[in-house]
């Protein structure tokens, strides 16, 4: 089987170097067999598998097996092959634990109504040979926004008013696009900051990984909406903010904070930004607010948050001074 | 709008049980009186399963149970006092919906004076994610009592 590989290596990327040949692959039920040299068969279509995707969290790497990092032999292009990897598991925010689901399907319906949207990561969906529904990714050329917007060298307020009006509108857009997901019914079912990134070139903002679904609730997209919100604090912010940090980034200021200042969900989290950063308009810090253990009224929809949030751009340029 | 015609929302909870007590207790024997109970089915979504197969099962399991709770509520109501023919069952099936705009709608259609509905006590953070049924109906219902049994 080696050979096999290597004969199809040679023939379609003879450029290519690799130090083992693996088997080729037509059935990726046993996801776990499939590794670096491997070759996936889909449709006609040979994909190489470099490795296997991970996730780092709180500085561990967590392998997802189940993801493979691919050469498309035929075109040269990279790609990520999402084999079926059926999962239940809770979902854990703040206290609350969520039963979730990994949907490949969903997943699949998702690429389908997006093609096109450059809004979202792009791929196709096709069956292997026993009949899994395999998701054929487009790699995201780019950087998680957080990382982004974390690496830029300036001290809150010039950050604050120099760059985050142009990036609040780029992040309305991305809210515009979870909307259009629930107006078709759908839901991103993830929304962190790690699954939108910033690409490279364009500085588009791109959705990822929609494989997660969920019983139906009453609020069916009160878990996205409450994302958002978590986001856009982090990118008012420029970074999270705890009691803990606090301490050693703004040592030399007395801030009195109460419950209400706090995430609701995320019980540490400070969403009352005004009190570290007094120039923050206050109607931007009322949205904030929302996500606050002190809300009293939840945003139901993207349109509602959207509605809010907008008026705020402008009163930032303002208060900036810029036109 | 008749508000001795009364639709009661049930599921399998505590909360619907003491909200059916709650009917029982206040109506009892009295004469004019015309109790529903209304459990609306939300299945499971397809995504969740991995063949159409263990879906169906899910789904058979989840009207199955529905009935069986419809029943005892049903014999429930009798044991204060109220008659066969003053009370009825209802089983509505729905997927990607919303249970609180299905009594809302069944109530419309059934000129329905009052909705009793049970609560769960739910945290705020809960109620953001997860939303509310006995919320949304006090918010949106229209023409009618709701009573909210917790």
């Amino acid at each position: 089987m080696s050979k096999e590989v290597q004969e199809l290596v040679k023939r379609l990327r003879p450029s290519l170097s690799l130090g083992e040949y693996g088997k080729v692959y037509d059935d990726t039920s046993e996801f776990m067999k499939i590794s670096y040299g491997d070759v996936i068969r889909l449709e006609g279509q040979h994909y190489l598998v470099i490795r296997d995707e991970a996730e780092r969290s709180f500085g561990i790497e967590d392998p997802k097996y189940w993801v493979k990092r691919c050469i498309h032999l035929e075109s040269g292009e990279r790609k990520i092959l999402k084999l079926v990897f059926y999962e239940k598991f809770s979902l854990k925010l703040g206290d609350i634990e969520i039963p979730c689901f990994r949907s490949p399907r969903k997943e699949a319906r998702i690429l389908e109504l997006v093609r096109g949207d450059k809004r979202f990561m792009q791929g196709v969906s096709c069956l292997d040979s026993k009949g899994n529904l395999v998701r054929i990714l487009d790699v995201v050329s780019g950087k998680r926004l957080d990382h982004f917007v974390f690496e830029i060298e300036k001290g809150h307020k010039e950050y604050f008013f120099q760059d985050l009006p142009a990036i609040l509108e780029n992040f309305m857009d991305s809210c515009r696009a979870i909307k259009f997901l629930h107006d078709h019914g759908e839901i991103h079912g993830d929304i962190r900051r790690d699954h939108l990134w910033r690409e490279y070139k364009s500085g588009q903002y791109v959705w990822i990984d929609f494989d997660y679904a969920y019983e139906f609730e009453e609020s069916p997209f009160g878990l996205d909406i409450f994302g958002l919100g978590s986001l856009l604090i982090y990118l008012a912010g420029k970074q999270i903010y705890t009691e803990a940090n606090l301490q050693h980034i703004m040592a030399d200021k007395q801030i009195e904070l109460e419950e209400n200042d706090f995430s609701l969900l995320y019980k540490n989290r400070i969403v009352n930004l005004k009190k570290l950063f007094p120039y923050i308009p206050r109607e931007l810090n009322l949205v904030f607010m929302h996500f606050s253990q002190g809300a009293e009224v939840f945003y139901e929809t993207v349109d509602e948050f959207l509605y809010d949030l907008e008026p705020c751009i402008e009163l930032i340029r303002k208060k900036g001074g810029q036109p | 709008m008749n508000y001795k015609k009364i639709l009661v929302a049930v599921d399998a909870s505590e909360n619907a049980r003491r909200a059916t007590e709650y009917v029982g207790e206040i109506v009892g024997e009295s004469p004019g009186f015309e109790i529903t109970l209304l459990y609306v089915v939300r299945h499971a979504e397809r995504d969740l399963f991995p063949d159409d197969k263990s879906w169906e099962n899910r789904k058979k399991q989840e009207k199955e149970k529905a009935k069986l709770v419809l029943s005892e509520l049903k014999t429930l109501l009798h044991t204060y006092g109220l008659s066969e023919d003053t009370v009825s069952t209802r089983l509505i099936e729905i997927s990607n919906f919303s249970i609180a705009q299905a009594v809302m709608d069944f109530q419309k259609s059934g000129g329905f004076g009052t909705i009793v509905v049970g609560r769960r006590g739910m945290s705020k953070a809960e109620e953001f994610l997860f939303g509310s049924i006995s919320n949304k109906i006090v918010h949106y219902a229209k023409n009618c009592a709701v009573w909210v049994i917790e």
